[in-house]
């Protein structure tokens, strides 16, 4: 199996598990048919460019159709509430940036929460939606995993840019990220932990 | 299902109209449907694996296609590929789709949007 057979496989894991189960080795098949015609056409970028446009818009409207065992009103209702509750905050944490900017509520560091809520936020909730919908691992699992990574990397990049700048106050960056990570964790812990008596409440 | 008449399914799009045109004649195999569609067609619609497959899914759901029990020819191919034929339902959607569709061109021409050429 070459590379790009590989790459393909493992794309695949955007479709639901009961498409991949059903037609994942015959979408394997016509790809690895496909991929052979077009290298020897010497085609293989623009063959890669429609097989993921064809991939992102096929998994949608299977995810779509077929969102799991929960049903697709349930699921849909709770995917929504989420993102909007993660919406409303990051732009709550960014208007409340933007009016402490020159206060005395600065003084008590608020915007050192305030800015890391805000980056993480974005990127890392972005990234958890992607992988709750597309892997099998544990919601919250993923969660703190990536707001982690997330604010870790985040701060490795303050670390690399204020290098060459003038000074910062580490204390604060450092509590105002330790904050932002209890804050995101503990609003998906919450959220998860909501969500699960939600579920048994049904099943009772 | 397959009781309803053709024209509920009616206009079918496009993806499925090929795919159901590429079995018209024959028995296929998902590769072979998309080769028969990209020379038809000249390459101008391209059915990619993921369209293909969710189109075939609706289609073996909705009674108009078949999954064979059999390869046609099973010492020249491999074992893992499926082979789908037309339903006798599927076909009369075809045939439902393209009066439907010989209507439509026969207005236009009606209209003067084609030229003399083919009629």
């Amino acid at each position: 199996m070459n590379l790009s057979t590989r790459v393909y496989g493992l794309l695949l894991l955007a479709y639901p598990p009961e498409f991949r189960r059903e037609f994942g080795g015959q979408l394997l098949q016509v790809f690895r048919d496909s991929y052979r015609a077009e290298a020897l056409n010497g085609s293989v970028p623009s063959f890669w460019v429609r097989t993921l446009l064809d991939l992102v818009s096929t998994a949608a409207k299977e995810r779509i159709e077929n969102p799991g065992r929960e049903g697709v009103s349930m699921n849909r209702r709770s995917d929504a509430v989420a993102l909007l509750g993660c919406a409303a905050i990051i732009a709550i944490a960014f208007l409340l940036q933007y009016v402490t900017r020159n206060s005395a509520a600065s003084l008590i560091l608020i915007n050192y929460v305030l800015d890391p809520l805000v980056v993480t936020g974005v990127i890392g909730n972005f990234i958890v939606f992607l992988l709750s919908k597309t892997t099998k691992f544990n919601p919250l699992r993923i969660a703190i995993t990536v707001f982690a990574v997330v604010h870790a990397a985040c701060l490795l990049l303050i670390v690399v840019l204020s290098s060459s700048g003038p000074p910062v106050n580490w204390a604060g960056i450092l509590i105002g990220y330790v904050l932002s990570f209890v804050i995101w964790v503990g609003l998906h812990f919450a959220w998860r932990t909501t969500n699960r008596n939600q579920a048994l409440n049904s099943q009772h | 299902m397959t009781k309803e008449k053709p024209e509920a399914w009616l206009p079918l799009t496009p993806a499925m109209f090929h795919i159901l045109l590429a079995l018209a004649d024959k028995e296929r195999h998902g590769y072979e449907i998309m080769r028969e569609v990209d020379e038809r067609t000249e390459g101008k619609m391209r059915v990619g694996p993921g369209t293909l497959y969710g189109s075939i899914k609706r289609m073996l759901n909705d009674g108009l296609i078949e999954e064979l029990d059999e390869r046609p020819d099973p010492e020249l191919d491999d074992e893992r590929r499926r082979y789908y034929r037309l339903s006798d339902f599927g076909r009369r959607v075809a045939i439902a789709e393209a009066e439907r569709l010989d209507k439509l061109v026969k207005s236009a021409r009606s209209k003067k949007l084609l030229s003399a050429r083919g009629t």
